[in-house]
């Protein structure tokens, strides 16, 4: 019983919410949008699930001194003050809330991005070889779009410019839209299996 | 050949800093995607609605906020009346800066000229809901107003009132827009993402799915120039082109040693 009512649940919703698409109906709006507003509110469930989930695993590193507990000290710390700052100081400009995310959050993970030109550098010189002809080819189109797609590109020639649009427009187009069509085909399979009940994993285990 | 990795960083960190503080000036060429995106906004009537939706996270602050700025300007320029929001919680803070910052810079009235909806969790319901009633999915505002009190929402009720979406993602948050406002809704969109994310958004540029596409800080420096208003965007223009010139160098350089290495190898 435990498997079989989510399993109705996600049948019934499955078939209405795939057929509702198709019946401008009155009646079938209005439960349309009653089921918009329960996913929201379930999400809300998630949420909650997820942030004692986080308390627990770092609570757990802390209590027992796992290799790296110190780093859970500042994740706790860090949910904390968030959410205490945001639940009674409110979130707008000007609270603390506000001035933790401006001052702390964004410069610290803005730098924390930073670091990835450090890397990517030292990486192009390391690993990004022309071994095969293949590799050459994706070299020699990796030069011409980051040349293309800054000002500097412009500045050497006008065509280099027009180059990486074309590498963006035709080339990479392709085969962008041969793994979306993939994608999207494997996500209409895998939901009308969840939906007829055939992939259960979701359940998690008997 | 071995560079020592603390080399190469000292180069790539002299490479960003000092066109930072001694602007080279490379000419800003527009490009056609990021045209559209201008023409989109400002081919709208005077008092048109537009909803931009500020769904990127700190980490991309550097990249994506001169665009925010940028379309925000070109839209009060335009008398373009803005509804503001966000699909990821980190968005709301910088909707809320950006969308504040440029209403005082022009002297706009919140309510009459910009309404900041703030943040609802699960994209797809929310930008389907916002196809049926906006006012069912955002009862109040960021600020905790009654929507239906605010003048500027009197009439606008969903994507029929709202003749364009810009969506400023630093993720595949366009995907969600693309598939619940336009195809279901058939609502305009226009995106601004970061460089990175950029190239998977082609197909659907091409498609005519979105009518335009800001693709990372090049591209906001582009539509500082097309509204005339440079800022942070073109300032980092001269960084980010040494920077990508410095990276070639290193490949190349990298794959001299590699032949060469590869060459005495095989006379061994």
């Amino acid at each position: 019983m435990r498997r079989r009512i989510p399993m109705i649940v996600c049948f019934v919703s499955g078939l209405f919410m795939s057929l509702q698409f198709f019946v401008p109906h009155r009646y079938s709006r209005i439960v349309y949008e009653d089921a918009l507003d329960w996913m929201q509110i379930v999400f809300v469930f998630t949420l909650a699930v997820g942030i004692g989930s986080i308390i627990r695993h770092h609570g757990r590193k802390l209590m027992k001194l796992k290799p790296g507990w110190f780093y859970s000290i500042f994740t706790l710390a860090g949910l904390g003050l968030m959410a205490m700052m945001g639940l009674f100081g409110g979130i707008k400009e000007g609270t603390p809330y506000m001035w933790a995310f401006k001052y702390v959050q964004a410069p610290m993970q803005t730098t924390m991005m930073s670091l990835l030109a450090f890397f990517i550098a030292s990486a192009a010189y390391r690993g990004f070889r022309a071994r095969t002809k293949e590799a050459a080819v994706l070299l020699a189109a990796a030069i011409l779009v980051m040349l293309g797609r800054v000002p500097v590109g412009y500045f050497i020639s006008p065509v280099i410019p027009r180059i990486a649009g074309w590498v963006l427009d035709v080339p990479t187009t392709a085969a962008m839209r041969g793994i979306v069509i993939g994608v999207g085909l494997g996500a209409i399979s895998t939901s009308l299996r969840i939906i007829l009940g055939i992939e259960r994993t979701y359940l998690g285990k008997e | 050949m071995r560079i020592n990795r603390q080399i190469i960083f000292v180069f790539t960190a002299l490479a960003i800093l000092i066109p930072l503080v001694k602007p080279i000036g490379f000419p800003v060429h527009i490009t056609k995607e990021v045209q559209q995106v201008y023409n989109a906004i400002d081919e709208l009537p005077p008092g048109s609605t537009i909803l931009i939706s500020f769904d990127c996270e700190s980490a991309t602050i550097p990249e994506m906020y001169p665009m925010a700025l940028a379309v925000l300007r070109h839209s009060f320029t335009k008398n373009l009346k803005i509804i503001g929001m966000a699909l990821i919680s980190e968005g709301t803070a910088i909707g809320q800066m950006a969308l504040t910052q440029i209403a005082n810079e022009f002297n706009k009235k919140y309510g009459v000229d910009y309404v900041y909806l703030g943040y609802r969790p699960r994209m797809d319901a929310t930008i389907l809901g916002l196809g049926e009633n906006i006012v069912r999915v955002y009862p109040q505002d960021f600020y905790g107003n009654k929507i239906m009190e605010l003048p500027m929402m009197a009439d606008i009720h969903n994507y029929n009132d709202i003749p364009l979406v810009v969506e400023l993602a630093d993720d595949s948050y366009l995907i969600s827009w693309i598939q619940y406002a336009g195809a279901r809704y058939h609502q305009r969109i226009v995106c601004g993402t970061t460089a990175v994310m950029a190239t998977s958004f082609y197909p659907y540029l091409n498609s005519g799915q979105i009518e335009g596409l800001i693709g990372g800080l090049k591209g906001a420096s582009e539509y500082e120039k097309l509204i005339d208003k440079p800022g942070n965007a073109t300032k980092g223009m001269d960084a980010q082109s040494v920077a990508h010139l410095l990276i070639i160098l290193l490949i190349a350089l990298g794959n001299v040693a590699y032949y060469m290495v590869r060459q005495r190898a095989e006379k061994v």
